[in-house]
């Protein structure tokens, strides 16, 4: 059973049609990296399913109930994102930045939200930073700290738009292994990646976006060796010469 | 006739002594310079052609030119700056209906004989009969003119200072009497009744209570024109000229005791001799021309004198400031929370109101405040709708200030906060607005500096913040020049340390360095 359905979802800015209908299943646990050229629509897709873009027309259901702008703050407690430009809260410590949701959003007493947020930090190896304003922390410590943030409101599907493609090459690593520690926790994902690596390790899934339409949707090994579209191809070859 | 002749004799045989100081130099330069304030009926008034001033006063002025064979030129200005034309050379007389008082003798002013009789009299809205004598006043609340012998005879008549109504023109105070805010008015009687014909509620109570001598006023050591000034004046009372210029002003008739009286009274100006006769034709002088205002001097004595209104006046101020600041500052942000509303229609209305008062000025919103409301019902004592519209002004002013720190925060935070399920109003509270602190924390200072200000405006609606307090010690001889520059320096020493704060503020801010204490101030909230 599916957790989210994306049906004829279209997207337009003004005459820039952004996405030409999309049809979508990710089930329980499934990891999909979605993969495409700048401007595919892969972060519009995104940003349609919690509806920080809403949909021109289509509908995104999520956890069985269609996603509207009715009850949009209780959806959005269920599904995580995590930004290309981390957007941690610069006024707030990493631990702040944890915590903030669960507190202000679910009202959860302090104590017990800073125990479960220093946890969270350990999981992405950053309990040493608690204290720390974004500022002080590098690229790939602030995007951990994001992660962290997100999980901490325990969410059903996590959504990565593109999170390591601010970092400095070295810092990539150190990103990807908690996205893979997560992924082998069975939390359902979706990550918009140009990381292949990323894709074919530890995707379950691999959807190719091209022009604001889903041209291709397999298991890794099946799109990224053996890709049955001639664009699909194209891409690869651009993206592995690099 | 027979003193007509007697001046004319006067007249010709001083010619042959010859020079005198002043009234040489007026007569080189070719023109008297009188100062004035043209809102006083009937004494003054800007003239109905729309060009000049006319009243009584200004046609004996022209007659005094004359005499002394030269033009008049008016300098027509606030009350509050008249009488400070005489020291600073700015001009050689005041014709503004002022009373001679012993008071004003003893600070250096010279006064021609009484031209004028005059006294106080007591406006009250038409049959109430609670107000029928002066002394009925005592627990009433009045307006008179600031710093006129109005105020000094509700002064000594018992009115307490904070039943004082002060205003600078005296229509304010006829009218905050139509608006039930002062019970009475009492101002000089020829005014009054010339200016209620405009104000059909209100009637005059009773004769004058106060007998005035009105005079015309010149600095010290110019007692050679203050002769000259006497003479014609003694001229004019008996030729016809007087008795013309009274009943086309006054409307009354120029009676024999009338006549009587102003003789009676001859000697209750300053004591300044027999006038000297004129030149045939003066020589010109071109040296003689503006008189440079070289009576700069800081008046320790009168400094310290003034220095607990001043101060009282500075307390007003900051209380004025603070109270709009808290007000302003919670308006601004509402307004530009709901100019960012996810409610569209709500928009225009935080617009609307920005715009309509960032698009009038502040001192004719605390005229509309203070003395249009009352038609609808809707009465604030001075100190209250000075606050409003200080508070209504800041609010608009900062709004755009927090609005444009809002829109310089990376719409990213907001969505970040918007995907963690929070919604607009907690993401604005938790996430937007702790760091828009920062970012507006010096513009907002500079508008406390500017607030700080613009309180001198509220003076008009009777507040004697330190501003008017200036005003008010200096309007009466009290050296301009010490009070004004004192007010300056008191304004510069409220307003420097915040102007520093700015600055340590935007050293500290400019960079994107993050402090500890945002987190104490989020922790707190």
């Amino acid at each position: 059973m599916s957790i989210l359905s994306v049906q004829g979802l279209v997207k337009r800015f003004g005459a820039n049609e952004v996405l030409k209908g999309i049809d979508l299943e990710v089930g329980e646990g499934e990891v999909v990296a979605l993969i495409g050229a700048s401007g595919s629509g892969k972060s519009t897709l995104l940003r349609c399913v919690n509806r920080l873009e809403e949909p021109t027309e289509g509908t995104v259901a999520f956890q069985g109930r269609t996603v509207g702008a009715e009850g949009i703050d209780e959806v959005r407690r269920h599904i995580g994102m995590v930004f290309q430009r981390f957007n941690l809260f610069p006024h707030l410590t990493a631990l702040g930045n944890v915590t903030l949701a669960p507190r202000k959003a679910l009202g959860r007493p302090e104590a017990e939200v800073e125990r479960e947020g220093r946890v969270l930090l350990a999981q992405v190896q950053l309990d040493a930073k608690a204290d720390a304003f974004p500022i002080e922390l590098s690229g790939g410590q602030q995007q951990r700290v994001a992660i962290a943030r997100a999980l901490a409101m325990k969410p059903a599907m996590m959504l990565f738009d593109e999170p390591t493609s601010a970092l400095d090459p070295e810092l990539v690593g150190e990103v990807l292994e908690v996205m893979q520690a997560l992924a082998k926790s069975g939390m359902t994902m979706i990550v918009a990646t140009h990381e292949m690596g990323f894709a074919r390790d530890v995707a379950s899934r691999v959807v190719f976006l091209e022009k604001g339409r889903i041209l291709e949707d397999g298991p890794p090994s099946q799109v990224l060796e053996d890709p049955r579209e001639a664009r699909t191809r194209e891409f690869l070859a651009r993206v592995l010469r690099r | 006739m027979a003193r007509r002749l007697l001046t004319l004799f006067l007249l010709l045989a001083a010619a042959l002594v010859g020079a005198q100081g002043t009234v040489d130099a007026i007569r080189a330069r070719g023109e008297l310079v009188i100062a004035t304030d043209a809102t006083y009926k009937p004494f003054e008034t800007k003239a109905k052609s729309g060009e000049g001033i006319e009243g009584f006063d200004v046609e004996v002025g022209a007659e005094l030119a004359r005499a002394l064979g030269v033009k008049v030129r008016w300098i027509d200005q606030e009350w509050s700056g008249v009488l400070g034309s005489l020291e600073s050379g700015k001009a050689d007389l005041v014709m503004a209906g002022v009373t001679i008082t012993e008071e004003r003798k003893r600070k250096g002013y010279l006064y021609s004989r009484p031209y004028f009789l005059s006294g106080q009299a007591i406006a009250r809205r038409k049959g109430d009969g609670r107000i029928g004598k002066p002394e009925d006043l005592r627990d009433k609340t009045v307006s008179v003119q600031a710093e006129t012998t109005g105020q000094f005879a509700v002064e000594k008549l018992g009115v307490p200072k904070e039943r004082q109504i002060r205003f600078d023109g005296i229509q304010e105070g006829l009218l905050d009497v139509v608006n039930r805010k002062a019970d009475a008015c009492v101002g000089d009687e020829p005014t009054i009744k010339a200016y209620l014909s405009s104000y059909p509620d209100l009637e005059l109570v009773g004769p004058a209570f106060v007998k005035e001598n009105l005079g015309i006023v010149a600095w010290k050591g110019h007692q050679d024109l203050v002769a000259q000034v006497n003479a014609i004046l003694a001229e004019m009372m008996v030729d016809g000229r007087y008795a013309r210029f009274y009943e086309r002003w006054i409307g009354d008739r120029y009676t024999a005791s009338i006549v009587a009286g102003l003789e009676a009274q001859k000697d209750a100006g300053s004591p300044v001799g027999e006038a000297k006769a004129l030149d045939e034709a003066p020589a010109s002088r071109a040296d003689s021309a503006p008189r440079s205002s070289s009576t700069f001097a800081f008046r320790g004595d009168i400094l310290r004198a003034a220095l607990p209104r001043l101060f009282q006046g500075a307390v007003l101020t900051l209380e004025l400031t603070a109270l709009s600041l808290v007000f302003g500052v919670a308006g601004g942000l509402a307004l530009a929370l709901l100019r960012l509303s996810p409610l569209r229609a709500l928009r225009p209305l935080a617009v609307v109101y920005v715009e309509i008062v960032r698009g009038t000025p502040l001192l004719m919103q605390i005229y509309v405040i203070y003395f249009v409301l009352p038609a609808v019902g809707i009465g604030l004592p001075s100190f209250a709708a000075g606050v409003l519209a200080l508070s209504l002004n800041a609010a608009a002013y900062s709004s755009e200030i927090f609005r444009a720190g809002i829109e310089s925060i990376d719409p990213g935070q907001m969505e970040a906060a918007r995907s963690l399920g929070l919604d607009h109003a907690k993401a604005m509270r938790w996430v937007i607005l702790p760091q828009t602190v920062r970012r507006v924390l010096p513009p907002l200072t500079n508008e406390a500096v500017a607030l700080l200000k613009d309180s001198s405006l509220v003076s008009v609606v009777a507040l004697a913040e330190l501003m008017r307090a200036g005003k008010e010690i200096a309007t009466d001889g009290g050296s301009p020049t010490t009070i004004y520059l004192s007010v300056a320096l008191i304004y510069l020493a409220m307003t420097l340390p915040l102007t520093w704060l700015v600055r340590r503020l935007e050293a500290r801010w400019g960079s994107a360095r993050p402090r500890r204490a945002l987190q104490a101030q989020e922790g707190a909230a």
